[in-house]
């Protein structure tokens, strides 16, 4: 809420520096967003008076009026507004004027036209928002008075006021709590209501969405502009003035906080009852536009027809116009949470229903009645009745709570003096009705329903006692580790670090994807309101998050991309959600050219499977068939399976060339954690011996059939077999040609050569006789 | 008058001496000490000596064959050193280092990482909850009832079922609450959302540590002076830390963290970096009922909570200047925090 520090100083003394208020705010929770400065002094801006106006010769678009400036001379002035009309007294920049906003009057022509200066709007004169028209001071206003004396300087702090605090949505609410923060007195307080109060002349038939309902009527009032100085208060903090009546309803609502509404009486037919809206009933608003309503919310109606939404807005066709005579000032309470689902439901949030909302003070409501009648009736004349009719019952006074002093010190963490806390407590508006040496027993004020227990009250004192003044401390808890410490350090010290030491940047992809990379897979949970067609479904993969990154990538000019991501996968169709590592890799092995290596291969299935070899323990590849890929695979861990991966089809993606990718599931209990748990094995103290085998295969025997062939019946001496040729001639041929390593190791001892070769003619003779391969010598 | 073995000594180390590289050399060894070598022959002859000459000879033939191996291996020595020193003097070690492709780890996780490790130092266990939530778990519990001035559904995202995205990570206060008894000390990391436009400082994912402490006597200074320990871990011992009060619906007192550091670029200017305060009793009394016990009773215990603003503390601490570059995913971005 916007507050204008001049208006406040009418409530309490102040620090004459803006600054210093907000700081005392926010240092007690009261957070300021903005200060803005107001109506500086602007010299050789003077009140003026519009004599005549006739239409510009050269211009469909400009008047030319004559002006009383008070010199005694007339001027004549080229103008642009079409919003006033001869005898409006308007704001005047003189020839040497230097406006807000930078620019510098001097006497000029427009269109063949002498302008001895500018007729202002309010925005020009930085003195409201209002860009439209000039601005048309109060009919009071003195010709020839600088414009500084109607608009002084001014300070207009944007407070930002939480949800529990609505007692501070008011000039008297805020300046009693600055009081209650710095020890001033409060310089004014509302008054009682002086009329006689009458339990007859409104009913209330929704007892629970409106407790309390009051009307008081205003005979013979003259609708009218406002007087200067309310159109100045309600415009300082951005609203616009209507007409004196509608004008006061407003200036109250800011004062005290409030709300308060006034009927044209005589368009009310029959009297007064507040109740709940019938299903599809039709409501023209004051706004113009036409709502329907439901059993939901609570109107305020006549015998007819409803003429309010409840604590919301009045309606347009018992509104106060210029014709009005006769008034009824309502002033209610609303139950806060139905107006805050009237409000939302409609899409109808008013200045009116934010304060109901956050609950109003019910010991203000006939208060806040009195000072608009009191207005009414000083403003647009008008005689009050002398009753106030009202319906229902306020709600009950807040519960008295109890505040042991040793809780306060323990929660808070410093021993504070119990005599201290009283006084904060008395400074924010609370009696303490009992006590014993432990505790008090605190009476709540009706504006404070949101202190409820004992620690609401701990908060006002750590407010107020200043929560710099209490001195950090630290104490710990030795705690055990837990599933998400696993899960964490599998993820970060094993997955991470290996997959970035291989070269994989990380990458962070949103977790909320678009329809159309859903998909990917074709389910995805998702979003019942999303905002952005960017953000519409769950990603059930991280596939398509890395397509994403890998298309942006080439954009930007990258060769090669080579990326990870882990984080959670949403399994339709429930949405269970899994952690999920992500791998791509796409174009050339180097990211760049460099001297010392020509290569300019392009990565494959391979990088990719030495890639998950870094991560996946016994890691195996066996090939399935999915719509997704060009060439699918099962990633094997040992007899697990642990995810799938492969090659996309160039449908899949723009990118030249192929785009692999390989989506695992990371758990602390999936084959991928046994990689880290490490034991010591014996080093080798006797030396190995190495013998090579090449042969030529037929194309259809596998890498993985020779091995096994090599490796079964297993040889006792035979350590490893490493691959370390692959020669595929070209053009259709059927032949391969392979060339494997084989080491031979005996841990307890050296080895014999002809044990080796016992051993490895064994192996050759297997290979010839089970596989059919030629074996080179 | 030497002994014949020492003149083919003498006549062995001017030949290792003048010979000119490692090839004539071992022409020398070979002439020498190889197999038919006229050293080596010497070691035949020693059978046909008598008794009493063979041990002196023995002696003096070993002395010959060590002398003579030893300058042929520093003469060896000599022609390689040398022929590396040849081979090296051209090098340009200007020439660029062969490259290592490293991969780097999104900034974000290395600022989630570094807040992991402060707070583990702290003594703080990692716990865990859903990104899909229920609306107990994201309001109810945490004593934002439905009709809750701060309950604002408009800012939620809702899946067809009803459940929801979590808006803040303090569901998951609930959900470790709900699976373990206190004393309690636990953060969390991970994802919020919220139905907001995207912008330069705001995304529809972002990302939080949430820390809860559930024990005897834990109090507003602890809260402080914790907090106040791991802001200046993490932005170094200059920095200073102010905090706030402000309103939680789940904390009481509420409490927003500021922290301001001549090290950071935007020096002179207090930002605000989490939001935190001890936890409501009612929030207690929820976790009571869905647990069916009462062992959070919160005239026993109390506890604080706090949410840190993860990607705001690593645009801070990295300079990053707009929160769309997290995931956008530019490896130009990315490597830059290798």
């Amino acid at each position: 809420m916007k507050f204008s520090v001049n208006w406040l100083r009418e409530f309490v003394d102040l620090p004459k520096n803006p600054e210093e208020i907000a700081e005392l705010l926010t240092r007690a929770g009261i957070e300021t967003k903005n200060i803005e400065t107001r109506g500086a002094k602007i010299d050789n801006v003077v009140v003026s008076q519009i004599t005549a106006s006739s239409r510009h010769p050269n211009a469909d678009r400009l008047t030319v009026c004559q002006v009383d400036d008070g010199s005694g001379t007339k001027r004549q002035i080229v103008c642009g507004a079409t919003n006033y009309k001869v005898g409006d007294k308007v704001p005047l920049a003189l020839p040497g004027a230097k406006l807000p906003n930078g620019t510098e009057i001097r006497k000029s022509k427009l269109r063949g036209v002498e302008s001895e200066g500018m007729l202002c709007s309010a925005i020009e004169l930085g003195v409201g928002q209002d860009a439209d028209g000039l601005l048309i001071l109060s009919p009071e206003a003195r010709i020839g008075a600088p414009i500084g004396d109607l608009f002084p300087a001014d300070t207009i702090l944007d407070v930002e006021i939480t949800p529990n605090r609505g007692d501070l949505l008011s000039y008297f609410g805020l300046a009693r709590e600055i009081a209650a923060l710095s020890g001033k007195k409060l310089k004014s307080m509302p008054r009682e209501v002086k009329a006689e109060i009458r339990r007859s002349g409104v009913t209330i038939d929704a007892t629970r969405e409106c407790p309390f309902f009051s009307a008081r009527s205003v005979d013979n009032v003259k609708v009218g502009p406002s007087p200067q100085w309310l159109r100045a208060k309600i415009e300082s903090v951005g609203i616009r003035s209507i007409n004196n009546i509608v004008d006061i309803s407003n200036f109250v609502m800011l004062e005290l906080g409030q709300p308060t509404h006034a009927f044209d009486a005589d368009k009310l037919r029959g009297s007064i009852n507040v109740r709940l809206a019938r299903d599809g009933e039709k409501f023209l608003a004051l706004d113009g536009k036409t709502y329907s309503l439901n059993h939901d919310n609570c109107v305020v109606a006549d015998q007819e027809r409803a003429i309010g939404i409840g604590g919301v807005m009045g309606g347009e066709e018992t509104g106060v116009t210029d014709s009005t005579k006769n008034i009824l000032l309502e002033a209610a309470y609303f139950l806060p949470a139905s107006i805050r689902r009237t409000a939302r439901n409609l899409s109808l949030p008013t200045d009116a229903s934010y304060r109901f909302e956050r609950g109003v003070d019910p010991e203000m409501i006939l208060r806040a009645s009195h000072r608009a009648t009191e207005l009414v009736r000083e403003i647009a004349g008008g005689t009050p009745a002398k009753e106030i009719h009202v319906a229902g019952k306020l709600p009950a006074d807040p519960a008295d709570v109890t505040l042991s002093y040793e809780k306060c010190d323990r929660v808070i963490g410093v021993a504070i003096k119990p005599k201290t806390v009283d006084e904060i407590l008395t400074h924010f508006g609370l009696k303490k009705t009992g006590s014993t040496s432990k505790a008090g027993i605190w009476k709540i004020p009706s504006y404070r329903r949101d202190l409820q227990r004992d620690v609401d009250l701990i908060e006002e004192v750590v407010r107020a006692y200043g929560i710099d003044k209490i001195p950090g401390t630290t104490r710990g808890r030795f705690m055990s580790m837990t599933k998400a410490d696993r899960s964490h350090d599998l993820e970060t010290l094993f997955l991470r670090e290996r997959l970035a030491g291989s070269g994989l940047s990380e990458v962070r992809t949103s977790k909320l994807i678009s329809r159309s990379a859903s998909a990917f897979t074709e389910d995805a949970i998702e979003l019942r309101n999303p905002l952005s067609e960017d953000h519409v479904a769950l990603r059930p993969s991280l596939i398509s998050g890395l397509l994403g990154v890998l298309e942006r990538n080439i954009r930007a000019g990258a060769e090669s991309v080579s990326v990870f991501e882990i984080g959670r996968a949403f399994i339709p169709p429930d949405g269970k959600e899994e952690r999920h590592l992500g791998i791509l890799l796409w174009g050339n092995v180097a990211s760049s050219p460099n001297w010392r290596s020509q290569t300019k291969r392009n990565l494959d299935l391979f990088d990719l499977k030495g890639v998950l070899e870094c991560v996946v323990p016994n890691l195996s590849f066996r090939p399935v068939t999915s719509p997704d890929f060009a060439l699918a695979v099962e990633v094997w861990s040992g007899d697990q399976p642990v995810g799938l991966g492969g090659q996309l089809p160039a449908s899949k993606s723009s990118a030249p060339g192929s785009v692999l990718v390989a989506e695992l599931r990371s758990t602390p209990d999936s084959p991928l954690a046994k990689s880290t748990a490490k034991k010591f094995r014996e080093l080798d103290r006797f030396p190995s011996v190495t013998r090579d085998i090449a042969m030529i295969v037929p194309d259809e025997i596998s890498h993985d059939k020779i091995l096994r062939t090599i490796q079964e019946p297993r040889e006792p001496l035979l350590e490893s077999v490493d691959l370390f040729d692959l020669f595929a001639e070209q053009g259709g041929a059927t032949r391969k040609s392979l060339a494997y390593r084989l080491t031979y190791r005996n841990r307890s001892r050296t080895l014999k050569s002809d044990e080796v070769n016992e051993g490895h003619a064994r192996i050759r003779e297997r290979l010839k006789r089970e596989l059919g391969v030629t074996l080179r010598e | 008058m030497a002994h014949p073995l020492e003149q083919l000594r003498d006549d062995a180390l001017r030949e290792v001496d003048s010979a000119l590289d490692e090839k004539a050399l071992d022409v020398v060894r070979v002439g020498y000490l190889g197999r038919n070598g006229s050293i080596s022959a010497w070691g035949e002859q020693m059978k046909t000596l008598d008794n009493e000459e063979r041990p002196v000879i023995g002696k003096l033939l070993n002395e010959v064959r060590n002398a003579v191996t030893a300058a042929i291996e520093e003469r060896t020595g000599k022609f390689r050193s040398q022929k590396e020193s040849e081979a090296l003097a051209g090098l340009d070690v200007s020439l660029p280092g062969t490259p290592h492709e490293y991969g780097a780890l999104h900034p974000l996780h290395q600022m989630h990482e570094r807040g992991i490790q402060i707070f583990r130092r702290m003594g703080f266990a990692l716990a865990d909850g859903p990104d899909i939530e229920d609306e107990w778990h994201c309001f109810d519990a945490l004593n934002t009832p439905p009709e809750h001035p701060a309950r604002n559904e408009q800012d939620t995202f809702y899946l067809s079922d009803g459940r929801l995205l979590r808006t803040h990570t303090s569901t998951v206060q609930i959900r470790a609450m709900e699976s373990v008894p206190p004393p309690l000390r636990v953060i969390a990391s991970g994802a919020a959302y919220r139905r907001d436009e995207v912008d330069a400082t705001h995304s529809a994912q972002f990302h939080q540590i949430e820390g809860l402490y559930v024990d005897e006597n834990v109090s507003v200074a602890d809260l402080k002076g914790e907090l106040e320990f791991f802001l200046r871990e993490l932005f170094g011992s200059e920095t200073e830390v102010q905090f706030r009060p402000h309103y939680f619906p789940f904390t009481e007192p509420s409490l927003e963290v500021y922290v301001r550091s001549k090290a950071l670029k935007r020096g002179e200017q207090w930002i605000e970096v989490a939001g935190c305060g001890m936890v409501h009793p009612a929030v207690f009394e929820a976790v009571n009922k869905a647990r069916g016990d009462k062992v959070y009773d919160p005239e026993k215990w109390s506890g604080y909570a706090f949410g840190l603003g993860m990607d705001r503390l690593a645009m801070i601490l990295f300079d990053i200047p707009d929160i769309r570059l997290f995931a956008q995913n530019d490896l130009r971005f990315l490597k830059q925090f290798a």
